[in-house]
């Protein structure tokens, strides 16, 4: 369907190009109009960033700004390099984002199937709106919450271990429960809500087919089995490929609330964004703070097209371009 | 695909040529710029220094680090001071807060906004990157005809070698604070009560002491954290150790952790205690000790948010890291005023008698490259520096009621005086003057000159003051050994690593190697040899 | 409906899974607003109870005074209408500009709407990064300490814009021509006909956008420094948090001398003003937005 619209579009553009591209433009005038608002902001706010990517490459020096400064090449990237910075970077980066795609969605369908199945109308509101809460809070107070439960000296945690007799646990002087940890907190986050898109993808399947299958005697796990599931796949292979296209961005609010500037913990939980913010904002180190994202956008940029490329061979309805 | 590829070319033009047309344009800007400064200087030179041109009537910005007040006083204040400025040089003060949290870094990012949103700017060569500034072009350089035009007090003030010790490449950046007494060195703050009952009769005068000290806080006192660390006194206190067990001296301006230095029977060979030696693991066992007696609390590096030295007036906890001017200027007389006690101040280095006397440059003017009005900047602050009425307004505040005098001549707080409603916040340490400084009648004197006979018996000069290293060529090694060394510090300085002290020293090393830490040294060792032998 | 669900025989195995979801949801749902709980009555224990006995699901010493120092006076007035107006103006223009780029790149009879879609689409595949985005605006368009730092970046984002489309593609074409037939022009028919349709879209956007709003506190992080007084909401709990100086800056001035200052339970005080009333907003569009997000999840 789209490729045709889109021959139909571009010949109908070719016979008229020749008629003059203004008088295109004026015919047009509204719709572009509308279209202004959304083509200035991005370029104020994307597109004129884009030539600083220079600076990953020059000795940044405020006086000459980004483009008056040296000229070093691939100086600022050879620490990040030789030290592995980048390669503990990247690990930790898409081993989070992998632990949270699979086991996010996981979780989801599971909730999803199981909120189909309830029939107590006033449970099912009640407590859909309880699993939406999570994702509507701002990651400072997911930040409070976590620190609240888990601090040594007054978290809950501490206060429930203590109160059963047994020792405190101080993780936040323990790198290695942390991967562990982020990974529970960011599904508590979004959980709640993707599995409410799911709950609304099984709803949309055709009752008939439900009904049918019941009438043929499919016990509930069958029902699970054979119908349910089957119509979620499309959605889950869609969402999860979009989100492996994501894999190199790190979602910064959570990490940095939580972790905060405990070096301790760096070793399981710094991530491309916490590590480029802090040398940007703290330890005020340009180049290698815009090396890091421009490593970071070209990696993405990759992932982006190698996913697309993917959906576009099994569903091209749903490729992005 | 093609057609992607296609557009994507499209749009990379596009962002390039706006990107072009833009660099062009803020080239010829900052040559434009310079360019009017030049013939600006230029023209006055020619001119009567008496006819400067101050028709036009400007604002300048005052940027220093302190949280922002709100209750008020400052700005009172501040009308006072623009009403005399106004007069004087046609120009008015205003003041542009750095928040004490992250306050470097805010202040480093500020600087290179490079937006003339700031005009005079507090620096300092030891605590604020004041060199590294200066290196990166935030600060402009002052040429001798305009300091002798528009700063002609200031001029004559600072001596010739001092302002010899303020060049970089043979320009003048900052206008030091040479002419004022005061020791900023660090150490711990205690309470000689407590001292006096975990057995240090005398108080304490070692890391040993402190352990004892802090042991017996904790068993004595369990409502009490015996130093409730907010997590970011790391590379403070690491120096401190090096101050106390080594006889290194460390470099100023480099970075501000004080990495690299000589050592006092060997001034200018360059090395660091930090990559080479016993001591660093030393430290490390004595700090994991620390951790487990339990002197700072668990979580002590997410521990953000706690003032401590609140907590000490309170009760709360027992210690205070920051330097002799805290001790005596602020601590010993709220916990005299409270609790009737003594507070005693362990400084490091003291029992090694290492003590360097203050660079002068670690407090000074500078003016920022961005500024729109550098002549009328320092025609201010020549004001605040030297002149008496200014001086008293910008440094105490009203007369009456900020500060009083009494029979002695010194500074007293008037009577109704309260320092939540009454209290500014200015900052001024760029530019303090003993000639016009009143002595502070809270201060015991006696005892507080006492300590400054005994430090200046012990003091060394400090002896780098000459040299300011030129690092364009490692600055990025020097920024990835910085990031290390915070990272490391803040575990070793808390106790807060996994295995032994020797393992986490030697990844530390390993780590500061592999960023490069030798060729700095190398390089450092030669700009050293250049100047000095 | 219950006739028709009784028509088939439950079995056991529906029963078993019923068993469970009513079990597995009530312990997530929980497991959802538990830590809210341990925040809420915290913030309402008094500050010696919390240093010695750690948070408090149910406040041994019931008081509101850390909520009575925080109202008082203090910044959080501030925060609030500085987080309102954004969200309110942010979230309206926000949307309105979507809405009208959704509608004109779905209108079959644009020519430049391809174009245009992929000009926006790639700002989300290729991004510059945080160094040149900072020197941007702090540099070039001189943003530093002020506002719309944090306003304009949150008015929309690319793939809100495709959402958008998406919710415009299930408008039958049908509609457009026969505005047109009436000989209304293209944005008569936006406004007339088209947005009056795009109800569960604009309150799905519009949630996205409020939110984006109502949470933000990067932004600021970058742009506010301390000479803002009011900084948003969440930015100001940041502070709140991690800062010494914010907290006492966000109480009444009488109860800064205070000796026991409560820290912790003002903290807690503030997170919970903080949240409020975003979380009350979603009962009233729950019905669109779950609409919505249908829509959108499959179209991606």
């Amino acid at each position: 369907m789209k490729t045709i619209a889109n021959k139909l579009d571009r010949s109908s553009v070719i016979t008229r190009k020749k008629r003059g591209f203004f008088r295109n433009i004026v015919r047009h005038k509204t719709l572009l109009f509308m279209c202004t608002p959304a083509i200035l902001f991005f370029f104020a706010f994307s597109y004129m960033p884009l030539p600083g990517i220079y600076v990953a490459f020059v000795k940044y020096n405020y006086r000459g700004g980004i483009f008056g400064s040296k000229f070093v090449g691939f100086d600022n990237f050879k620490f990040l390099y030789t030290s592995g910075k980048l390669f503990d970077l990247t690990r930790n980066t898409i081993l989070y984002n992998l632990a949270f795609i699979i086991l996010g969605n996981l979780v989801a369908v599971f909730m999803a199937i199981l909120l189909n199945e309830l029939r107590a109308k006033y449970f099912k509101k009640v407590s859909q709106t309880m699993m939406f809460l999570p994702y509507f809070i701002s990651h400072v107070l997911v930040g409070l919450l976590v620190y609240n439960l888990l601090n040594y000296d007054y978290g809950f945690v501490n206060s429930v271990l203590t109160n059963l007799g047994l020792e405190r646990w101080g993780p936040y002087s323990n790198a290695k429960v942390w991967p562990v940890l982020i990974v529970l907190i960011q599904l508590w986050k979004d959980t709640g809500y993707s599995s409410i898109v799911y709950f609304a993808a099984i709803m949309n399947v055709d009752s008939e087919i439900i009904e049918s299958a019941r009438v043929d005697g499919a016990n509930g796990f069958q029902k699970i089995r054979y119908i349910i599931l089957p119509s979620l796949k499309p959605t889950v292979i869609i969402l999860l490929l979009f989100a492996m296209g994501g894999i190199v961005r790190g979602n910064f609010g959570l990490f940095y609330n939580i972790i905060g500037t405990n070096p301790m913990l760096y070793r399981t939980t710094d991530i491309i964004e916490t590590y480029v913010y802090r040398a940007t904002m703290t330890d005020f180190n340009f180049s290698t703070a815009s090396a890091v994202g421009f490593y970071q956008s070209i990696i993405g940029f990759a992932m982006v097209m190698i996913c697309n490329y993917v959906v576009k061979k099994i569903e091209p309805d749903y490729s992005l371009f | 695909m093609k057609k992607f590829f296609a557009l994507l070319l499209v749009i990379l033009m596009m962002v390039s040529m706006a990107a072009c047309g833009k660099s062009k344009d803020g080239d010829t800007d900052t040559t434009n710029k310079t360019g009017n400064k030049k013939s600006d200087s230029g023209k006055t030179d020619d001119s009567d220094t008496g006819a400067i041109d101050t028709s036009e009537h400007v604002v300048i910005t005052y940027m220093t680090t302190g949280d922002k007040p709100t209750n008020g006083a400052t700005e009172e204040v501040m009308v006072e001071l623009n009403k005399i400025l106004k007069e004087k040089v046609n120009a008015e003060l205003e003041i542009y807060y750095i928040g004490w949290t992250d306050y470097l870094s805010n202040y480093n990012l500020t600087l290179a906004q490079m937006d003339g949103t700031v005009d005079l700017v507090g620096t300092a060569s030891d605590w604020l990157d004041a060199w590294p500034n200066a290196k990166n072009g935030a600060f402009l350089e002052l040429s001798e005809d305009m300091l002798k035009t528009y700063a002609p007090k200031t001029w004559a003030q600072v001596p010739t070698e001092n302002w010899e010790m303020s060049k970089y490449n043979g320009e003048i950046y900052l206008m030091p604070e040479d002419n004022f007494a005061q020791w900023i060195n660090h150490g711990f703050i205690y309470r000689m009560d407590w001292a006096k009952e975990a057995g240090l009769t005398n108080g304490a005068h070692t890391w040993d002491d402190m352990t004892t000290y802090f042991a017996y806080v904790k068993e004595a006192y369990p409502n009490v954290i015996p130093w409730n660390s907010d997590g970011s006194h790391n590379i403070q206190l690491a120096s401190g150790w090096m101050a106390s067990h080594t006889n290194f001296l460390p470099i100023d301006g480099i970075t501000a952790g004080g990495l690299y230095g000589g050592s006092r029977d060997d001034l200018y060979t360059v090395w660091s205690p930090f990559y080479e030696g016993p001591e660093l693991v030393e430290f490390a066992k004595l700090m994991k000790k620390w951790d487990d007696i339990g002197v700072w609390k668990t979580d002590v590096l997410n521990n953000t948010g706690v003032d401590n030295r609140e907590e000490m007036y309170l009760g709360q906890t027992s210690a205070d890291q920051h330097h002799t001017e805290t001790w005596y200027g602020t601590v010993e007389p709220e916990m005299r005023k409270r609790y009737d006690i003594d507070t005693g101040f362990f400084y490091f280095g003291e029992e090694s008698s290492n003590v360097v006397s203050l660079n002068i440059t670690h407090g000074a003017m500078a003016i920022s490259a961005a500024s729109k009005n550098p002549e009328r900047a320092l025609m201010v602050y020549d004001l605040i520096r030297n002149d008496e009425e200014c001086y008293r307004l910008f440094n105490y505040g009203l007369q009456g009621k900020q500060y009083d005098l009494d029979e002695n001549g010194y500074r007293i707080q008037p009577e109704g005086y309260n320092n939540d409603t009454d209290a500014i916040t200015i900052n001024y340490w760029w530019g303090r003057n003993d000639d016009l400084e009143l002595k502070d009648g809270k201060r015991n004197h006696e005892a507080y000159e006492k300590l400054q006979e005994e430090y200046d018996k012990v003091k060394m000069t400090y002896p780098y003051g000459q040299f300011v290293a030129e690092v364009s060529s490692i600055q990025a090694q020097i920024n990835n050994i910085n990031e290390i060394h915070t990272n490391y510090m803040s575990q070793i300085a808390y106790g807060k690593y996994n295995g032994s002290a020797e393992d986490i020293v030697a990844e530390y090393r390993a780590a500061l190697k592999q960023a490069g830490f030798e060729d700095v040294v190398n390089e450092l060792q030669t700009q050293v040899n250049d100047l000095y032998k | 409906m219950n006739k028709k669900k009784n028509r088939v025989k439950l079995d056991i195995s529906d029963k078993i899974i019923r068993v469970f979801g009513y079990i597995f949801v009530t312990i997530y749902a929980l497991a959802c607003v538990f830590p809210f709980l341990l925040i809420l009555g915290t913030s309402f224990s008094t500050e010696a109870i919390v240093r010695i006995e750690g948070v408090q699901l149910f406040p041994a010493e019931f008081t509101t005074f850390a909520y009575e120092m925080i109202l008082k006076g203090g910044t959080i007035w501030g925060s609030y209408a500085v987080t309102i107006i954004m969200t309110a103006s942010g979230t309206a223009l926000g949307l309105s500009i979507i809405a009208m780029t959704g509608y004109a790149l779905q209108r079959k009879d644009f020519p430049y709407r391809n174009i245009i879609s992929f000009y926006i689409y790639f700002t989300s595949l290729f991004s510059a990064g945080l160094v040149p985005y900072y020197l941007l605006m702090t540099q070039t368009y001189k943003l530093k300490d002020s506002y719309l730092a944090v306003f304009l970046p949150l008015l929309m984002t690319p793939w809100l814009i495709i959402l958008m489309k998406n919710f415009v593609k299930a408008i039958p074409h049908e509609m457009t021509e026969s505005g047109k037939i009436d000989g209304a022009g293209d944005f008569k028919i936006f406004i007339s006909i088209i947005l009056p349709m795009l109800k569960p879209a604009l309150a799905t956007i519009g949630l996205f956008l409020a939110l984006g709003y109502w949470n933000e506190w990067y932004q600021s992080s970058l742009f506010l420094s301390s000479r803002v007084t009011y900084k948003p909401l969440q930015y100001n709990l940041y502070e709140v948090i991690n800062k010494i100086q914010s907290l006492k800056n966000s109480i009444a001035a009488q109860y800064i001398t205070l000796d026991d200052m409560p820290t912790e339970t003002l903290k807690m005080a503030t997170a919970m003003m903080s949240t409020g009333p975003i979380i009350f907003l979603y009962p009233f569009i729950q019905k669109y937005f779950i609409g919505g997000i249908t829509i959108g999840a499959v179209k991606g």
